[in-house]
């Protein structure tokens, strides 16, 4: 996956997206309404506050992911400074399935806070 | 539904939207537009692979890349024709064998007969403590044909061997509701229907209809001579239909109930109804059959299902089994020998695979590409391997029916072998599965190439890939071990089976049968046989050695527990007719059998069991018999004691596999006694006897000529023999097929690493070796693959042959033998050894200043 090579080719501090992961980010970040690829991607670093790594080519697998299984739908319209965008939406299935995901992940997240407990102090 | 989602263009469309609007996003961050360009993309990763993989998500396209990897194959394989035929054959007869063996386990246990719903057929037996029934009176057939409640029929069949004009066919008497019920297909005329009941009629099997009449359409209405009587042919069978038993029948004829023969009953279930409720409700009728005295809940009512010859059943697949495994042993020798071949054409391409991955082809892809090629390897085997496989057949059954005794010959009847949609079904799956075993590991392998390593067009595959292609030669070293170690084996046992010493001789000897016999015909007809002029001599017995044994229960007096012993009642002709020697004691005298004297001869083996150490003339032998009434075939009723006076040497009376008899007993008999039911004969020497020479005596009797059944003991033996011969055969053919694929596999494996290594041998020569090291060092690579695979396929062989030992109880079948195994190590040792011969040849005449020269 191209979300898990790193961009410069040395260490890169950022978070690499686990499969999965980026379909609810997609998903929430659609909560808002409608909005098209370039959008998305700008919208998931910009609330991540640059903490999670996106090549914008990697989000349009997972949208199509999304949209076979009619989670979300698209049409084309046009943007604000009016150039032609393919534009998606929430769809019921998909609002329920966010639901679900976001608790789950929200445990997952409180749990593996819980097993790794306060930062500890490493030697190095 | 559209196929394909969206078109490609559309996706293209929007990723350059997508550029746009980050563009725009940039700019209007203060950022060049020259330099958002450049960011935008930066950002966005790679377009091209994007729009790759979107093109590659939609659902299709693996039907596309599959047509194009099937031009891409077949182009390849034209190019190299040697390659396609070495694979393609040698894959096709590791098939061919396993179709071959498949075929005969459809026609015999898989395929249903084809009559209507053969699958709710069910043959009805009885089964007690003791005792086991299949045959009812007709009035009892006519209660279970009316149990309405659990069967939609039931109908009634009596095999018998009937003689029509000297010929032995198989016949079948059938209840009235056979045809209708069965409805199977009819080549010509009709069924036998309920209006046929008490009618001179008969409807004819198709293999008999083109034995007997060649097929001849006009054959209604001829008559078939059936035990002397005529019958006229009303219809003849379809191919597909031979009744409802393993051996197709020649004929069937309405049922004469007068006879009061037993018959066989099959029923057809109702569909509400399981097998199981029908045991139950059936449990009152059944009791009824068992011996009496039996306690009505120790009889059990059992439904067999006959809708095939053979039911799958555990033990039947536990029986063959092993046969399935040596089948199959030879198509996993041909895998690894293709499989090898390749790896080599794959190490040989592994350039021109490092270009298509350095082009961005995925690895995924390029593994399919080899295993596509793989499968059209397999395809064009499976082809073949289906014409071999029916070519075998064919032959095996020619060969089977010319090597046999003529006797069973005659009267040995083959199921249809045919090759219906399970067969193609089966050969099709096996092809899928062995272009997974050999197509597999090399496209694997290949596709792990290091690229750079590769395009440089190093060698560095080397290591690795030999080390598979040597474990390749290791397998099928061990596997043709296995199937030789099995060939020998077999051959051995065959061969101790022919030497097998029987206690008596079985040259010039017949047995003589009487169908039905009741024991006052005996006597007319020993006297008159007796009288005649071309043979001997005449002995009477109860049963013909190899032809039937007896056992009762029998203990040393004061000694000891009953053992079940075989006993025999002979006339005094018998031991000298058939070269017995009395080794202790004496014969009998002819006062002896005309009184039926309680005194007996008995084996040396039953001497050994019953009086160890001791003289056996003058013990006496205590018959037990079991409580309660005394049973039909219990024909010592009278006798309770013997006394022995005289020993012959051990014998094999029974089969022979199961080898001399542990106890045997004889007792003087003579034709005039009740036990007088059989006859051996002997003819004078020098003259030409033919059993057919008697049936003029048998007519001036009085008697039926086609009741007497002769056949002389050597023939029995022969037959005894046969499956043992029969199976050596087929042993030696697969350990012969596995040793040539061997053999190849490691003669290919090491002129491919000669080839590889000309270089460094060339230098090794260069700087002294002699031919001769450089000979040991080829044949050194050689025996160290086949003292590996050798030590393995010993190691499975014994373990199999130890499993298999303790399953098989056939006393003088011998399977862990230590000469087959030694043989077994010597002949592999031979073949590799020649197969390492020429590949060294070639190694020692590498000339150093040229191979110096070629690399430089």
């Amino acid at each position: 996956m191209s979300t898990q090579r790193s961009r410069t080719g040395k260490a890169d501090d950022r978070l690499v997206l686990m499969q999965g992961t980026l379909d609810v980010l997609i998903l929430r970040t659609l909560l808002f309404g409608a909005e098209h690829g370039q959008g998305i991607a700008r919208a998931i670093q910009q609330t991540s506050d640059g903490e999670l790594l996106v090549d914008h080519g990697a989000l349009y697998p997972a949208l199509q992911r999304l949209e076979e299984k009619k989670l979300i739908s698209a049409a084309w319209g046009t943007s604000a400074n009016n150039r032609r965008a393919r534009y998606y939406t929430l769809t019921k299935a998909g609002r329920a399935h966010l639901a679900r995901q976001s608790s789950r992940w929200r445990r997952l997240a409180a749990a593996m806070a819980r097993v790794l407990g306060p930062e500890p102090e490493l030697g190095s | 539904m559209t196929w394909r989602r969206r078109p490609d263009d559309d996706f293209a469309a929007e990723v350059q939207a997508h550029l746009a609007l980050e563009i725009d996003r940039l700019v209007a961050d203060g950022v060049s537009p020259d330099e958002a360009g450049a960011a935008a993309r930066r950002a966005f990763g790679n377009a091209t692979r994007a729009r790759e993989d979107f093109h590659e998500r939609s659902r299709w396209v693996w039907l596309e890349q599959l047509a194009q990897d099937l031009r891409y194959a077949s182009r390849g394989l034209r190019a190299s024709p040697a390659f396609l035929a070495t694979t393609v054959v040698t894959l096709a007869v590791g098939l061919s064998l396993l179709t071959v063996a498949f075929t005969v386990f459809n026609a015999y246990v898989l395929r249903p007969f084809a009559v209507a719903d053969a699958t709710r057929l069910y043959r009805l037996a009885w089964r007690a403590p003791n005792a086991v029934g299949t045959g009812f009176s007709w009035k009892d057939y006519d209660e279970l044909n009316g149990r309405t409640e659990l069967f939609d029929a039931a109908i009634g069949q009596d095999m018998r061997f009937v003689t029509s004009e000297s010929r032995t066919l198989l016949v079948s008497a059938v209840s009235p509701n056979y045809f209708t019920t069965l409805r199977p297909r009819m080549r010509l005329g009709r069924f036998l229907t309920p209006a046929d009941e008490g009618q001179r009629v008969a409807v004819l099997g198709q293999q008999a209809w083109s034995r007997l009449y060649a097929s001849d359409p006009a054959v209604l209405g001829r008559t078939l001579d059936l035990d002397g009587r005529a019958a006229t042919i009303v219809g003849v069978v379809d191919e597909s239909f031979g009744g409802l038993d393993e051996f197709p029948r020649d004929a069937w004829v309405p049922v004469d109930r007068a006879e009061g023969r037993p018959t066989e009953v099959v029923a057809r279930l109702r569909r509400d109804v399981s097998p199981a409720q029908a045991s139950i409700r059936l449990a009152d009728f059944m009791a009824r059959q068992a011996p009496p005295g039996t306690a009505e809940r120790d009889v059990r009512a059992v439904l067999v299902p006959s809708g095939t010859a053979n039911p799958v059943s555990v033990e039947l697949l536990a029986v063959l089994s092993p046969v399935f495994a040596a089948f199959a042993l030879v198509l996993a020798a041909a895998c690894f020998n293709v499989s090898n071949v390749m790896l080599a054409r794959a190490l040989a391409r592994q350039r021109e695979i490092a270009v298509r991955l350095s082009l961005g082809a995925s690895r995924a892809r390029i593994v399919r590409q080899l295993l596509t090629e793989g499968l059209l390897i397999a395809s064009l085997a499976g082809g073949l391997a289906l014409v071999l496989a029916a070519w075998v057949v064919r032959a095996a059954v020619v060969v089977m029916f010319s090597t046999l005794p003529p006797l069973m010959a005659s009267l040995l009847r083959v199921a249809p072998m045919r090759f219906d949609w399970r067969v193609f079904t089966f050969a099709f799956a096996l092809g899928a599965a062995a272009t997974l075993v050999f197509g597999l590991v090399p496209a694997l392998q290949a596709s792990r190439q290091p690229l750079t390593d590769a395009l440089r067009a190093q060698r560095t595959g080397r290591a690795s890939g030999s080390r598979l292609r040597n474990a390749l030669v290791v397998a099928q070293v061990a596997v043709s071990i296995v199937l030789v170690v099995l060939a020998a084996v077999l051959s051995r046992n065959f061969a101790a089976m022919v030497k097998l010493n029987l206690g008596y001789s079985t040259g010039n000897v017949y047995s003589l049968n009487i169908r039905g016999v009741e024991h006052e015909m005996v006597r007319p007809v020993a006297a008159a046989l007796a009288a005649h002029p071309r043979i001997a001599s005449v002995a009477i017995t109860n049963g013909n050695p190899m032809f039937v044994t007896r056992t009762a229960a029998m203990a040393p007096q004061g000694r000891g527990a009953a053992v079940n012993t075989i006993y025999s009642f002979v006339s005094p002709e018998f031991f000298p007719m058939l070269r017995m020697p009395i080794t202790r004691g004496r014969a009998f005298r002819p006062d002896e059998a005309t009184t039926s004297a309680r005194v007996a001869i008995v084996s040396e083996a039953t001497a050994r069991a019953f009086w160890p150490g001791a003289d056996p003339i003058g013990q006496v032998i205590v018959f037990t018999r079991p409580q309660g009434p005394v049973r039909d075939d219990d024909d010592l009723d009278g006798y309770s004691q013997v006394t022995v006076v005289g020993t012959v040497p051990d014998v094999v009376s029974g089969i022979m596999f199961e080898g001399p008899d542990r106890a045997h007993i004889y007792l003087p008999a003579t034709a005039a006694d009740r036990h007088a039911i059989a006859m051996l004969i002997t003819p004078r020497a020098a003259s030409d006897f033919r059993p057919d020479m008697l049936r003029e005596t048998f007519r001036r009797l009085g008697q039926d000529p086609d009741r007497f059944e002769i056949m002389s003991l050597e023939e029995m033996r022969q037959l005894q023999i046969y499956p043992m011969r029969a199976a050596s055969w087929v042993g030696a053919l697969l350990g012969g097929i596995a040793l040539v694929l061997s053999v190849t596999g490691l003669y290919g494996v090491l002129s491919y690493t000669l080839a590889q290594r000309t270089r460094e041998i060339g230098i090794r020569m260069a700087l002294g070796a002699t031919a001769s090291a450089v000979v040991a060092l080829v044949m050194r690579q050689s025996v160290r693959m086949a003292a590996i695979g050798a030590a393995i396929g010993l190691t499975l062989s014994f373990a199999a042959l130890k499993t298999l030992a303790s399953v098989v109880e056939l006393r003088q079948v011998r399977l862990l033998d230590p000469v087959s195994f030694a043989a077994a190590i010597l002949v592999v040792a031979a073949a590799t050894s020649l197969a390492a011969y020429y590949p060294s040849r070639r190694a020692a005449r590498i000339d150093p200043a040229e191979t110096l020269r070629a690399e430089a």
